[in-house]
């Protein structure tokens, strides 16, 4: 079956600057929660809204459904929805009048949805838009793409500004959608790492507008680990390597790595060294991301496709 | 009546989500506080309570059915299947193989002889239930013994 989202060598750069995205791989089936994570400025936003048809990318390909929503009508465009990073609202109209407009552009729109989350998530539909707080006009914007009932959702940093129960309902109700069984897929950009181990069924991290790495959250959860080796000795001996890391450093006779352990026996090797002790730590996602950004030596990949990645 | 389950997720375990259920409703089971004929909560109720993705839960039924734990009852729910209780002697083997693997581990790593580890156990054994079948006599370590181990 054909990925419902499909970014294929996506490339992009505004008014000839450095590329923003560099040859971006991106595939979601249906039915997945695809978490994207990266720093600030890695292109997250910028991926999400070339798939939309908001931006057009420079080179490749961008579809959703098949189609590419640059140029998909709307009967295609109303199957998909996408909340923002930055509020696009009308914010001078209430959420019950801009349900009543939306209703009538979406043959799916789903009113009585939309009156139990507005009720669960305490939110007045008879104010304007702008007298919300910058969270509440979050969650309105989200509680209006909910009643869309999309094929596909596509969040931007849903829950940023958000205080931890507005945080904890919005993934509540995301649940809910999800154990509808319809297949609805999502695809969500977020810095709450902790929110995707809960979520998600792959993450992929981006990096200067590529995907450097991408698995599915309970393999990396089984596998990333931090590993810690101290050595007797004043340095760790010449040429030594822990099988499978991913990024090393040395520092003395410690050498610390994120590594991907498949199999406990692949440490062995070290196990048996004499003056080394070794010491193995699970990681969350959160410390998995931190590991992995921190000035430490890359040392390989666990991108999709090893061979595009250069420098 | 379903007892109430209380299932506790842990992030740094280093367990996939799915896993740490399946884990979880096993030791309900094996401690029978779950028994033959239970039913466990649904799908979406278990996804609900305790935040996680609806697959994530399927994937743990999915695993404890194959295994036999549970059983599903067409637009009943699951149940605890009767077959489950045969099964914990190996269950319970399994489980605590691995977790005594990893003791086995960090005793070599920190140098702790075999005789002390056994005794450690089997003191945490008997500080949780002193009236165990088969527990021995605690022995205790100087205070200086279990510092040097660290």
């Amino acid at each position: 079956m054909a990925p419902v989202v499909h970014l294929c060598s996506v490339s992009k750069s505004f008014r000839g600057g450095p590329s923003v995205l560099d040859g971006l791989e991106l595939n979601v089936n249906r039915g997945e929660v695809f978490g994207l994570i990266g720093r600030n400025g890695s292109g997250k936003t910028t991926a999400l809204r070339i798939l939309m048809g908001l931006l057009r990318a420079d080179h490749g390909t961008a579809r959703v459904l098949g189609r590419d929503m640059w140029e998909a009508d709307r009967r295609h465009r109303q199957r998909v929805a996408y909340v923002s990073q930055s509020q696009q609202l009308p914010d001078w109209l209430p959420i019950h009048e801009l349900a009543r407009s939306s209703s009538l552009l979406y043959d799916s729109w789903d009113q009585p949805f939309l009156t139990e989350i507005l009720r669960r998530w305490n939110l007045r539909a008879d104010q304007p838009i702008s007298r919300l707080s910058g969270g509440n006009q979050r969650l309105a914007a989200i509680a209006l793409a909910l009643a869309t009932r999309p094929e596909v959702l596509v969040l931007d940093e849903p829950a940023a500004g958000l205080d931890p129960i507005a945080r904890r309902d919005l993934n509540q109700c995301l649940i809910e959608v999800l154990g509808e069984g319809t297949g609805c897929t999502i695809v969500l950009s977020t810095h709450l790492l902790a929110d995707l181990e809960r979520l998600a069924t792959r993450v992929g991290i981006i990096e200067e507008g590529r995907l450097v790495a991408e698995g599915a959250v309970e393999e990396w959860q089984r596998t990333m680990r931090r590993i810690q080796i101290v050595f007797s000795q004043e340095h760790p001996p010449r040429d030594f390597s822990i099988p499978g890391a991913i990024r090393s450093r040395t520092l003395g006779p410690v050498v610390s790595a994120l590594a991907r352990i498949e199999d406990e026996s692949q440490l062995d090797a070290i196990r048996a060294m004499d003056g080394a002790r070794i010491y193995v730590f699970p990681l969350t996602l959160e410390e998995l991301f931190v590991d992995w950004f921190q000035g430490s030596t890359t040392l390989g990949n666990l991108g999709p496709d090893p061979d595009r990645h250069h420098g | 009546m379903t007892p109430r389950l209380h299932l506790q997720l842990d992030e740094r375990s280093g367990v996939p989500v799915y896993r740490q259920m399946m884990d979880q409703i096993k030791y309900y089971v094996a401690g029978g506080t779950l028994r033959p004929g239970d039913q466990i909560p649904s799908i979406r109720e278990l996804a609900a309570a305790l935040t996680v993705n609806p697959t994530t839960v399927v994937k743990a039924y999915t695993e404890l059915e194959r295994e036999g734990v549970i059983e599903k009852r067409h637009g009943k729910g699951a149940f605890i299947s009767a077959a489950s209780v045969q099964l914990t002697q190996v269950e319970q083997e399994t489980a605590i193989r691995r977790s005594a693997k990893q003791l086995a581990v960090e005793a070599t790593q920190l140098q702790v002889p075999s005789p002390k580890v056994i005794h450690v156990v089997s003191e945490e054994l008997d500080a949780l239930d002193p009236a165990r079948e088969g527990a021995e006599t605690p022995v205790k370590f100087a205070a200086s013994t279990a510092r040097a181990a660290q």
